[in-house]
């Protein structure tokens, strides 16, 4: 099942044992045994019991008569469609790929070795520390990672938190692969639960769009890592219609009340009063 | 069962086994002293633990600014314990992992794996981080009397703690139990909002989230389903408070008379719950295919009683009115039934072909009822009593095709196709004069993209999707838009990678009622070097180069008229470390590491972060390193000049590692 016919050593070749392939590669061997993959090689749930490295190498016996590289399949450098069915051929009955195929990951073919070091230690194959997570992820995301440099962000560089606890690299049903906590509740809202809900005067941008409406998630410039460097323009952009202009936009969000003298410093900061901006359990215009 | 019943029998015996070790050195004492013992399983503890102390010198500018932004202090802390245990007995346990960062600091957090084969995986995760946030610019109308007071201010912690336990991991048949606590509690200052006047008051937040969830994952050869079932309780206890005399942000009489507040008490009993369901489906029932479908559903409730008792001197504009006192009273409930699913397969007609099929829904009704008692004590007017209805409605799908083709082993070339639609409806706003507003969503999305790979020293990727929305929901949503990434990586040595990426994203809203023009770049480029594998030294380093552009028109609410928003942030962003060793004696070499980050940035609000870093670390044993470490921290912001700080910290510590 996982043999793919690109690649693969010659017809004769046949499987050898994991003792065979232990004689020359001592290291890699030894490693693997803290790893969990070793879990095939000393199971026979999957039928690879003492074949191990075979499981994903093909049969060995012509690399082990040759040593030559091109005897044996070496997924690293296989199409990346054929090396994750390798890897996919066991995984992908398992809860994380359920949203796999739909991933932007699968979409741009990235691969499972790319993340995950098959042979090292179990840290290596699946980063779990924190740093190292973000590490990870900033070996492509390297601009993502610029943003945690602004000053006003979530706490990653810390070492606090981690790019998979809001983001599942496997797949998601929201956008941008955004975990969801509670069965399909997204993800922002695992560590901020006052914003949950439901509330009895929602705020609808909150619903209809997610966080993202009105924050930078990954760092800003601006307080509270707002889209926009003033509270009222992150407001007024969207509250600017009149009933002439919601007709011809189609679009939600009326104009405030004029008495809102923008010209007032009392009034520039919209929150100051629309305290419950992200949705009020007693007041429809969200001051308390 | 069959397994659970062996697992059941044999924790008894288990209990009652010698230790392999033990055993063996009763058995080697009974023995004559020349008989060769073999050797036992050993059990092993690794890791490593670094303490500190970490010094902080006064802090140069706003202190607020700098607790906001970094808020770190000094004292002794545990940087980091590290440990491993794997046990030779393997009684309880095959292997437990222990760790704990940042102890000391306002964000710490500890984790623990713990795993027994066959048996079970267990893991434990606290987090508490710190939310300090007052900056003087933000939310101060009395700013300009010089009063550097922010009326939306918390110092505030979250803490966070995850269980999870995994029984007979890597099993056909795995059941999970969950336990998850997420609460917040602290201090700050809010708004105490009146007609014509606010008062800044006190606030006492409290909210707390426990999150049960029990499930089973099936995973066979062809099909694997998780069936999960969860539940959350929740509740707010937030207090609002003051009892001085609080003249609030309105400087001018009000018809006369001076508003103010002498006493408040504002006592917020929210509590919710909400059950959920979840149930994940793949499949490979053919090699050509592969299916996966998901089913989520949650039913959040929220139950709320909120009381208000103030005193001072206040206007009602509704009754044209001025009281002293008032007391209100709310009870209010809310449900939000919640559904998604999504299905999909991909298909593999052919050798070199993939088609991916996925459609998606998401519909969440939220449905209220509030009833306001509002009761003017003084001059003693009749209860005001009002219920209110509010409804926000949400009907989300998505369907989207993508189809793949390896042109050459190397090249795949993706296009595709999606379609987005729903609907909304939400409480209509004051000057439309209706209760409802309705809003709709047509998107359509071309995709396309590439990817080349040779071998392992070069590889990009080119992603892009263009849309024309016939509507969106929101006047800054995406409408017609073209967005796209590429990715590139080379590996020039051995010892040297390279990389690039660069992304833009164009959107634009034609409508004359919008005029919504939106466009940002992000260009970034890192490398990392390690000529003969870093001992001697690396180098990693990255830049980025980010600009956003927006302009809106937006209605002035106090004249009626249109002006343009425009928003510019023109960033630069750079981060490197280099790390040398320096020559050293008795065997043990210092290693140097310089390097840093910074930001500067212009546009609507220009702003300067620094922050320089040097670290030196000493082995003074195979097993011990001594390290010190300066940091700078240095923001500015031109605009908002009383919100700058510097300062300096100077840590020293040592690391043990086994």
């Amino acid at each position: 099942m996982l043999f793919l016919p690109r690649l693969l050593p010659a017809q004769t070749a046949t499987y050898v044992g994991s003792e065979t392939c232990q004689a020359c590669h001592e290291d890699i061997y030894k490693a693997f045994q803290k790893n969990p993959h070793v879990a095939v090689e000393k199971s026979s749930k999957r039928g690879w019991e003492g074949r191990g490295c075979e499981s994903c190498h093909g049969p060995g016996s012509k690399h082990a008569e040759s040593t030559n590289a091109a005897d044996i399949r070496n997924p690293a450098k296989l199409p990346v469609e054929e090396a994750d069915r390798g890897c996919l051929s066991c995984h992908l009955h398992q809860p994380t790929h359920v949203g796999r195929i739909e991933s932007g990951h699968a979409r741009n073919q990235v691969s499972c070795v790319t993340c995950h070091a098959m042979h090292k230690s179990p840290e290596e194959l699946v980063p779990r520390r924190r740093a190292a997570v973000n590490k990870e992820c900033a070996n492509c995301h390297t601009a993502v990672w610029s943003s945690f440099q602004r000053p006003y962000k979530h706490r990653l560089p810390e070492g606090a938190m981690s790019c998979v606890d809001c983001h599942n690299p496997h797949g998601s049903v929201l956008p941008r692969s955004i975990r969801t906590v509670s069965a399909n509740e997204p993800g922002c809202l695992k560590c901020h639960g006052d914003k949950r809900g439901p509330f009895v005067f929602e705020h609808a941008p909150v619903r209809l769009e997610g966080c993202a409406a009105c924050h930078e998630p990954h760092g800003s410039a601006n307080p509270r890592m707002l889209t926009r460097h003033e509270v009222r323009f992150t407001c007024l952009e969207c509250h600017a219609n009149t009933p002439t202009t919601a007709a011809a936009s189609k679009t939600l969000g009326g104009v405030p009340p004029a008495f809102h003298d923008l010209r007032s410093p009392q009034f520039q900061n919209c929150t100051m009063c629309h305290v419950k901006v992200h949705g009020s359990n007693v007041n429809p215009e969200l001051l308390r | 069962m069959r397994t659970w019943l062996a697992f059941l029998i044999l924790c008894p015996l288990a209990a009652q086994e010698t230790p392999p070790a033990a055993a063996e050195q009763a058995a080697s004492a009974a023995q004559p002293a020349a008989t060769p013992v073999a050797a036992a399983p050993e059990t092993t503890i690794s890791g490593m633990i670094d303490v500190g102390y970490q010094w902080r010198s006064g802090v140069g500018g706003s202190l607020d600014t700098y607790r906001t932004v970094v808020n770190l202090g000094s004292g002794l802390k545990l940087m980091g314990l590290d440990v491993s245990f794997d046990s030779a007995v393997r009684r309880w346990f095959d292997h437990i992992n222990v760790r704990g960062y940042n102890w000391g600091d306002p964000y710490n957090t500890a984790h623990v794996d713990a795993s027994r084969h066959d048996w079970y995986n267990f893991s434990f995760d606290y987090r508490n981080i710190a939310y300090f946030n007052f900056l003087p610019s933000y939310a101060d109308p009395t700013i300009g009397q010089g009063i550097y007071l922010d009326q939306r201010s918390f110092d505030t912690h979250r803490r966070m703690s995850d269980f999870q336990l995994d029984l007979m991991p890597g099993k056909w048949i795995v059941p999970y139990v969950a336990y998850s606590r997420d609460s917040g509690f602290g201090r700050g200052i809010t708004d105490f909002v009146s007609d014509a006047n606010e008062y800044p008051v006190a606030d006492r937040p409290r909210d707390k989230t426990d999150n049960y969830r029990g499930g089973v994952r099936i995973e066979l050869r062809k099909f694997h389903a998780t069936l999960e079932q969860g539940g959350t309780k929740f509740k707010d206890d937030q207090d609002v408070f003051t009892s001085d005399q609080n003249l609030g942000n309105r400087t001018t009489p009000f018809f006369g008379e001076q508003l103010m507040l002498t006493n408040l008490a504002q006592t917020y009993g929210i509590r919710g719950d909400s059950i959920y369901s979840k149930v994940l489906v793949t499949a490979d029932p053919f090699s050509w295919i592969n299916v996966f479908g998901q089913f989520l559903y949650s039913r959040p409730n929220t139950d709320v009683k909120y009381s208000q008792f103030n005193t001072g001197q206040f206007a009602n504009l509704d009754l044209l009115l001025l009281y002293t006192s008032e007391f209100d009273l709310v009870n209010a409930t809310a449900k939000q039934p919640h559904t998604s699913g999504t299905f999909g397969f991909e298909l593999r007609p052919v050798k070199r072909l993939r088609v991916i099929e996925s459609w998606m829904t998401d519909r969440l009704h939220d449905a209220s009822f509030a009833a306001l008692n509002q009761q003017i004590l003084t001059p003693a007017v009749a209860a005001q009593l009002a219920d209110f209805n509010d409804r926000l409605v949400r009907n989300y799908s998505q369907e989207q095709v993508d189809v793949l083709f390896d042109l050459t082993p190397k090249i795949t070339m993706r296009g595709g196709y999606r379609y987005v639609w729903g609907d909304a409806l939400t409480r209509g706003g004051l000057i439309s004069g209706l209760p409802t507003e309705s809003g709709e969503l047509r998107r359509q999305v071309g995709l396309a993209g590439m990817s080349y790979r040779a071998g392992q020293k070069l590889s990009f990727n080119i992603d892009f999707e263009g849309a024309s929305g016939d509507q969106a929901y929101f006047r800054t949503s995406l409408q017609d838009y073209e967005r796209a990434r590429l990715r590139a990586r080379y590996q020039a040595l051995n010892s040297l990678v390279v990389s690039a990426t660069f992304s833009v994203l164009n959107n634009q809203n034609p409508n004359p009622a919008v005029k919504y023009d939106f466009l940002s770049h992000d260009a970034s480029v890192s490398l990392a070097w390690n000529p003969k594998g870093g001992k001697r030294m690396s180098l990693v380093g990255e830049y980025t180069r980010a600009t956003l552009r927006s302009d809106i028109n937006y209605i002035v609410p106090q004249i009626f008229q249109s002006a343009p928003s425009s928003y510019r942030d023109n960033a630069h962003e750079a981060n490197a470390v280099l790390d040398l060793l320096v020559p050293g004696f008795g065997g043990y070499s210092p290693r140097l590491s310089l390097g840093g980050s910074l930001l500067i940035t212009s546009g609507s609000r220009p702003t300067e972060y620094y922050q320089p870093l040097i670290r030196l670390t000493t082995p003074t044993h195979k097993h011990l390193s001594w390290y010190g470490e300066w940091r700078y921290y240095g923001f500015g912001e031109p605009d908002y000049f009383y919100e700058g700080f510097r300062t300096h910290m100077l840590s020293v510590g040592v690391r043990c590692t086994q």
